[in-house]
């Protein structure tokens, strides 16, 4: 009985959305390459579920990076490269805040004045529609919202360009100016340059859930790539839920070759003299390949998967005592028994906060079990109005806590706490939507770490990878991507890879871990020592 | 702070790539690994565990309890589960390798005491499931040992959506998610009111009964309904509107109560027509999930003709390819599990998922009663094996189990 080829050019340990990525993009460069996924499914979280016959959305998040058709950004390039039929929906608007205490309440849109005759990528500035709608509102800051997202938008273009290239410090400094200039700085110390009123400057903040990371830590670098990305392209939602996404990647990496296997965990990575030569799957099979990219953590791949364990270089565990684990989640799922219209929900995206508007306090909460103030609550019909019964609302609530949360929940207390967090987090909203919500559910589930742990094997549940903070700042991550390379042959393909958490950014991490690859198998045959 | 000159300063990146560096090299060189969500959660949703049958007792002329505990070679221990959740047993029966979904007539409060921890099922000695209830009755004993999946499903009482009045409406072995929710309740660990109407054609088909006599608790009523006995003393006929409306909290169409029924699948059929005739809320009605019909040919929308008596699979794990012969009237799964190739079958209804494998030729019927595919698969040629029954002869692919 034979199962699998004797060796394979790659092997990709998981087949989330990086995985697949990496996987499309070694075929294409007519490698072959086999996916060992240990779940019976493709997306790891981009996924849904089923409950007495109706489909509910388990990742409620948006998918960037995608842009209209005729001004298409870089992910939406990639998937059309790489033969990914998806069929999206926008998603209406970027958000809404409110945060009572501040006395905000406002909508803001994606998109500039005269899309689609000019393009992201235009020589001149761009004026976006969000600046005049934080104007109408709050007088006076048109001219620096609009400063800010166009110095975010050169800055993301240089992040873009540099995806794909290497420079000389030199041509970084000539072409690249923006992005040089702000590298070393938070986002709290860039935004406190502009002349913005502190209520504005809390709306232009309101995505940080999105990188898990208070804006006084988190790197303007990135800061710049999510809010260009998403005020120049807006969002989007897979018309079959994010299962929808996951299945028509995983039929594209079908097509292109790859042979992806479920329902295979893999319990070891095999290395020789510093270099990988293979992996052993839980059930017994060793496969050989002199290349792997894993979405297993570091954390485990060094601890639990690397054999023999002597092959492990102590900078690998250095690395792992400096980096520091990001947020994970908490989420609420619920199908309602109305309309979103008459649940008084009117926007596909609400960030709320019970508390003056502060990330630093809203991290620190997430140190705790609950009293978590800053919630994200979707409202997938409004992007997706075929995505419930007709007369039904999919609604979910998230919050952004770190591991440590979780970490003395006991399994007899595991339920309980579920539904006490759950319920904290649905009277919030209730409360707010002037609704009791728990008068109107038809299916709910809660989803914890444990969740995240028990699908995608995740160390500690965590879904955002690491901090992406000035600590490890993603343009040091940049500059170190040689030095973080601890064994040859080895490439990480998750949110804790170079370029961070979010559906996009991880099918980019599996573009570069297939370049990592593809450079390492290019090096290995020049000095002649692999095949 | 040099903040505002920001825009003249060009060496930030050097000044983060060092201050990353250096958090590196100071760094300790020993790690130690620790996942405590990862200990959680295998504790809540272990692998199969291995348990052992220590006690068998007959709980009607027709039934069986078989009470499980975990082996001596198992070092894990039996999970939390709610009341109502399923077991899914593993069974070599001759060369067959096949589950079967059982619900656990034993409380929660039960699986968590300790050295005395298990958990329990009552198997008929069966016409709906004839080949492994028959086995399990027949040749399970004391001492025999068994692996086991649990905690599976979603038929518990979730007191975030569903009304703290209960009614259970059960029949047949149907009985048993509502005995480990009395129990429970009795217990006082599950804080609703449950009243179980249960539906038999005799009082010889009552499964369980001395268990339910025994649970006293101001919060479980427990009322026999039997249909085929002139002279019984007490509720006689089906479990119908009228019935169903006598022991509800409030009218059922104002969702006072939430019904829970668990049962054979003609009985859910007639069930779901009463409470429709009540208005019953939707979202105020749990259905356990039912098998497989009897006989598929007898579904309406099946085809009427052109169905092979034969035909054969190829299946396709991994490089390698399988062919084997499988009938109509079966689903592939069974083909799958009689042709002795592995595959993972949890709940065997089509609803959870687990059996998700890819059809790549072939024509097949889903029962749309039992399709419980996310939309992205029904449009891309995945099928849920253990409710997929081919019409022609097929190429799947499976995963490698």
């Amino acid at each position: 009985m034979a199962f699998y080829k004797d060796r394979y050019d790659a092997i990709v340990i998981g087949g989330a959305l990086a995985g697949m990525s990496c996987a499309l993009s070694l075929a294409k460069a007519g490698k072959s390459v086999l996916i060992l996924e240990r779940h019976n499914l493709p997306g790891g979280i981009a996924t849904s579920f089923v409950r007495s016959g109706k489909e509910m959305e388990a990742t409620l998040h948006e998918m960037m990076s995608l842009g209209p058709k005729d001004d298409p950004l870089y992910i939406r390039d990639y998937l059309e490269k790489m033969n990914v039929a998806i069929d999206w929906l926008r998603v209406p608007e970027a958000y809404e805040l409110t945060s009572p205490k501040d006395g905000i309440d406002i909508v803001l849109h994606a998109g500039y004045k005269d899309q689609g005759k000019l393009h992201y990528d235009d020589k001149q500035d761009l004026e976006f529609i969000a600046a005049n709608e934080i104007e109408k509102a709050y007088p006076g800051n048109r001219d620096e919202v609009n400063r800010l997202l166009n110095l975010c938008r050169k800055v993301y273009l240089s992040t873009l360009y540099l995806n794909d290239h290497t420079l000389s410090k030199l041509q970084m400094l000539k072409d690249h100016e923006e992005l040089v200039k702000t590298a070393g700085y938070s986002t709290k110390e860039v935004m406190d340059t502009f002349a913005l009123k502190k209520e504005v400057k809390d709306i232009l903040s309101a995505y940080w859930v999105y990188v898990g990371q208070p804006i006084s830590s988190l790197p303007f670098t990135i800061y710049s790539f999510l809010m260009a990305d998403y005020f120049l392209g807006g969002s989007y939602v897979a018309r079959g839920f994010s299962h929808g996404m996951s299945v028509a990647m995983a039929k594209a990496c079908e097509k292109a070759g790859v042979q992806f296997e479920y329902c295979q965990e893999v319990e070891k990575i095999l290395v020789e003299k510093g270099h990988v030569k293979g992996v052993r799957t839980k059930r017994g099979y060793t496969i050989y390949s002199d290349y792997v990219a894993s979405a297993p953590y570091p954390n485990k791949v060094f601890s639990t998967m690397i054999e023999p364990k002597s092959e492990v270089p102590e900078r690998a565990y250095q690395s792992l005592n400096a980096r520091k684990m990001s947020v994970t989640c908490f989420s609420v799922v619920m199908l309602l028994d109305q309309k979103p219209e008459d649940l008084n929900i009117h926007s596909y995206s609400v960030f709320s906060s019970e508390i003056p508007f502060d990330t630093d306090k809203f991290w620190e909460e997430g140190k705790h079990l609950g009293g978590w103030s800053y919630l994200s609550t979707i409202c997938l019909n409004l992007a997706n109005p075929q995505c419930t019964p007709e007369g039904m609302t999919s609604l979910s609530i998230t919050v952004l806590p770190l591991p440590e949360a979780f970490f003395s929940v006991k399994a007899d207390d595991y339920y309980s706490m579920k539904r006490r967090l759950a319920k904290e987090m649905i009277d919030k909203v209730s409360a707010r939507l002037g609704i009791n919500l728990l008068d109107h559910i038809v299916e709910i589930e809660m989803e914890s770490p444990m969740t995240m742990s028990r699908y995608t094997g995740d160390y500690n549940g965590g879904v955002y990878g690491y901090q992406h903070s000035m600590d490890d700042s993603v343009v040091a991550r940049l500059a170190q991507i040689k030095d973080d390379i601890y064994i040859q042959g080895l490439a990480w393909c998750a949110s804790h890879a170079l370029t961070g958490n979010g559906m996009a950014c991880n099918i980019n991490n599996g573009r570069i871990a297939a370049r990592t690859l593809l450079t390492m198998m290019e090096e290995d045959e020049k000095k002649g020592e692999r095949r | 702070m040099k903040i505002k000159g920001f825009l003249k300063d060009v060496t930030g990146a050097s000044r983060v790539t060092k201050r990353r560096k250096k958090l590196f090299d100071e760094a300790s060189t020993t790690y130690t690994y620790s996942d405590p969500i990862r200990e959680v959660e295998e504790e809540v949703h272990p692998s199969p565990l291995l348990m052992k049958v220590s006690a068998v007792e007959n709980v009607s002329p027709t039934t069986k309890k078989f009470t499980f505990v975990p082996s001596e070679k198992e070092t894990r221990k039996l999970p939390p589960f709610q009341a109502g959740q399923f077991v899914s047993l593993k069974l070599d029966i001759g060369t067959t390798k096949t589950t079967r979904p059982y619900s656990i007539c034993s409380a929660p409060f039960e699986a968590r005491q300790g050295k005395d921890s298990f958990f329990a099922i009552a198997v008929r000695n069966g016409k709906t499931d004839g080949f492994a209830a028959n086995y399990l009755y027949s040749n399970l004993k004391v001492g025999d040992e068994l692996w086991a999946e649990l905690p599976c499903g979603q038929f518990y009482h979730e007191p975030l959506r569903d009304a703290t009045h209960v009614v259970a409406l059960a029949g047949g072995s149907g009985i048993t998610p509502f005995v480990s929710m009395a129990k429970e309740v009795a217990h006082g660990t599950l804080p609703i009111d449950l009243t179980i109407l249960y539906g038999s054609v005799s009082t010889k088909d009552i499964i369980l009964e001395k268990e339910l006599s025994e649970i006293h608790s101001d919060h479980v009523r427990f009322v026999n309904v039997i249909s085929g006995e002139e002279d019984y003393q007490g509720e006689k006929g089906f479990l119908s509107a009228e019935l169903i409306k006598k022991y509800s909290f409030g009218n059922p169409s104002e969702g006072k109560t939430t019904y829970f029924v668990c049962g054979p699948l003609p009985m859910y059929r007639f069930v779901k027509g009463e409470l429709e005739k009540l208005h019953v809320p939707a979202k105020r009605i749990r259905m356990e999930v039912f098998g497989a019909p009897r006989d598929i040919t007898k579904e309406q929308d099946y085809p009427k003709e052109g169905v092979p008596s034969k035909v054969r699979i190829h299946v396709l794990r991994g490089i390698q390819e399988d062919v084997i012969d499988a009938s109509p009237l079966e689903s592939v799964a069974v083909a799958l599990e009689r042709a002795g190739i592995p595959n993972h079958t949890r709940c065997r209804s089509g609803a959870c998922g687990y059996c998700r494998s890819e059809l790549l030729d072939g024509k097949v019927y889903i029962p749309k009663d039992s399709d419980g595919r996310r939309l992205a698969d029904k449009e891309n040629g995945y099928i849920h094996a253990c409710q997929t029954y081919p019409l022609s002869d097929l190429t799947i692919c499976i995963p490698i189990i």
